[in-house]
């Protein structure tokens, strides 16, 4: 069993975070780099890390969605086939060691007073109950005066709610409401914590299915996908985000969206890089209307620059920028006047001009968009070497633009393998990497580039 | 419309061939301050095609004490770059138009937004 046993108040922690699908990859990467995190693994959703690092920087993690403090992860819950039997040993699997809860609850209020610099204590609850209640003059006076002669440790126990997500074998056997009281009460019962399903002080976060048991305490009230400076949104911040984190963004660099929208993946990527340089284009003026809002609601109207332009006609010259990055419109939120599949091939093939040699090409495309590029682009991987995913580093690139450079010039010969036999539109594109990613309702793709050479 | 942008446009009407740099008719200019960042102006310099960038500013009346040609060593001279940083990012263009020097159509600014949109038959 994976448990969060805190002895000391400042030791490492065991976290973990919910995140979209397809991002579980790079929110690993992210607690590596940013909390130098331990232990660090996934499951589809979630990433489970022990971090010593201060609790206001794991809630600036880009790419997770929700961020708990893991009270354990156990092996999943095989349900006798007796309906009470079940009942009762799912109540056992979720709150197994009383002690593993109450030092998660000493964690989790010291956490969340440091997060919101508040102290929560049910006393202070109290209070305000009880201030509000003497407007009101109400009963509930009472129960305050009782639990006012409680001792100190007792008058510390929580109020809590549960959020249970299950899938598989259980979920067919115990609804969602029945799995939540069912898990509510055992806590009640061993823990003596009080359920309060409107304003609770906690929320005890349980994940079931036929491969996994996850219990935490919700650490953050606000998705940390909610970004607090950002004023319009647009594309999900987390993917805008990953983005940004796989376009090798380097200090000084030009980046430009030749279809920014209101500007996410520019105000993610100009967040992570404070001395590079960004251009949003658009083609609608109400879209940069809104951008330009957000640029100046997160103070980077220094560093983002906004114009009205299309992306088959992009007004910077050839080989000037080092990264172009873009969510391809498309579905039913995006409207544009011609079908998007037939001028792709045209908005591709300008985005490969303005880039410059060893710059790189970081599209998010649906799949329908992504087969067509795929046919376009084979991933004809020269360098033996070359990563299959996350960033290529510029050696890399420079290196398999010498290797590529050599097999043009033996020209379009019989050595060349028999898929490149077709016309090459966009010849100075190396495939990087692809990464499907869940945009809710829908999937798409991360498409990364890199320009190996001249036209 | 910062001088840093203009200094990366181009015209890309068709059979334009050096539709650069864009004539600045400005009706409406602005100076905003924007937070300095030494490292940031250093690294945009030789990015900078920068007797564009001088005719640019020299045009609008705002060449503070630029000189015609980049100084040595800038990385270290901060008064350099803070004159830098004045032109290249305070100094907007709210109002006017930027005019290609080859074919002459003109590019309307509006509300500091260059429109570099073109019509079906140049592009």
């Amino acid at each position: 069993m994976d448990s969060a046993v805190i002895k000391d108040s400042y030791q490492c922690v065991r976290y973990f975070c919910t995140t979209g699908s397809g991002l579980e990859p790079f929110l690993v990467e992210e607690v590596k780099r940013k909390l130098s995190a331990s232990d660090v693994e996934l499951i589809s959703g979630r990433v489970f890390f022990s971090t010593d690092a201060a609790v206001e920087s794991i809630s600036q993690l880009k790419s997770a969605e929700r961020l708990f403090i893991l009270l354990h992860r156990s092996p999943p819950i095989r349900a006798p086939v007796s309906q009470a039997k079940a009942a009762s040993v799912v109540q056992q699997s979720i709150v197994g060691d009383p002690e593993v809860w109450e030092g998660a609850l000493c964690t989790w209020s010291r956490l969340k007073t440091r997060l919101t610099g508040i102290k929560m204590t049910r006393k202070r609850k109290r209070e305000e109950e009880e201030h509000t209640e003497a407007q009101g003059g109400h009963s509930r006076d009472i129960q305050s005066d009782t639990s006012g002669l409680q001792t100190d440790s007792e008058q510390q126990k929580p109020t809590f709610r549960v959020s249970c997500r299950s899938s598989g074998a259980l979920a067919r056997r115990f609804s969602p409401q029945d799995m939540s009281r069912l898990i509510g009460s055992a806590i009640t019962k061993q823990l003596n914590w009080r359920a309060d399903l409107k304003t609770p002080d906690l929320e005890v976060n349980v994940y079931l299915s036929d491969d996994h048991c996850v219990v935490g305490i919700l650490l953050s009230s606000q998705p940390l996908a909610k970004r607090s400076y950002m004023k319009h949104t647009g594309l999900r911040s987390t993917v805008a985000w990953a983005m940004a984190s796989v376009s090798n963004i380097k200090e000084g660099a030009v980046i430009i969206d030749p279809m920014c929208g209101v500007g996410t993946i520019l105000l993610e990527a100009a967040q992570e890089c404070p001395n590079a340089c960004f251009f949003g284009l658009d083609s609608d003026v109400g879209q940069l209307q809104k951008a330009t809002e957000n640029m100046e609601f997160a103070q980077l109207q220094g560093r983002v620059q906004l114009l009205q332009a299309s992306a088959m006609g992009i007004p910077l010259p050839s080989g000037s920028v080092d990264v172009v990055v873009c969510d391809v419109p498309f579905g039913r939120k995006f409207s544009c006047g011609s079908s998007m599949a037939a001028a792709l091939p045209e908005i591709v093939k300008e985005m490969e001009r303005v880039l410059c040699v060893g710059g790189s090409l970081v599209l998010l495309v649906s799949l329908q968009l992504s087969t067509l590029l795929k046919k376009r682009i084979p991933k004809d991987a020269p360098a033996p070497h070359t990563p299959s995913s996350t960033r290529c580093p510029a050696s890399d690139a420079l290196l398999s633009s010498e290797t590529h450079t050599c097999a043009t010039s033996t020209h379009h010969g019989d050595a060349r393998p028999s898929d490149r036999t077709a016309p090459q539109p966009f010849f100075s594109l190396q495939t990087n990497s692809f990464h499907k990613v869940g945009l809710g309702n829908t999937d798409a793709i991360i498409h990364t580039y890199t320009k190996t050479r001249g036209l | 419309m910062k001088l840093l942008t203009h200094n990366m446009l181009t015209s890309h009407v068709k059979g334009v061939t050096k539709g650069y740099p864009l004539l600045i008719k400005a009706t409406e200019v602005k100076v905003n301050e924007v937070e300095f960042n030494p490292q940031f102006i250093s690294r945009m310099i030789p990015k900078l095609e920068w007797s564009a960038f001088i005719q640019a500013a020299e045009g609008l009346g705002h060449l503070q004490n630029l000189p015609s040609t980049v100084v040595p060593e800038f990385e270290n001279n901060e008064d350099f770059l803070r004159d830098v940083h004045k032109v290249l990012l305070e100094v907007e263009v709210i109002e006017g138009c930027l005019q290609c020097p080859e074919s002459g159509r003109e590019f309307p600014i509006s509300r500091g937004v260059p429109n570099m949109l073109l019509n079906e038959d140049e592009a």
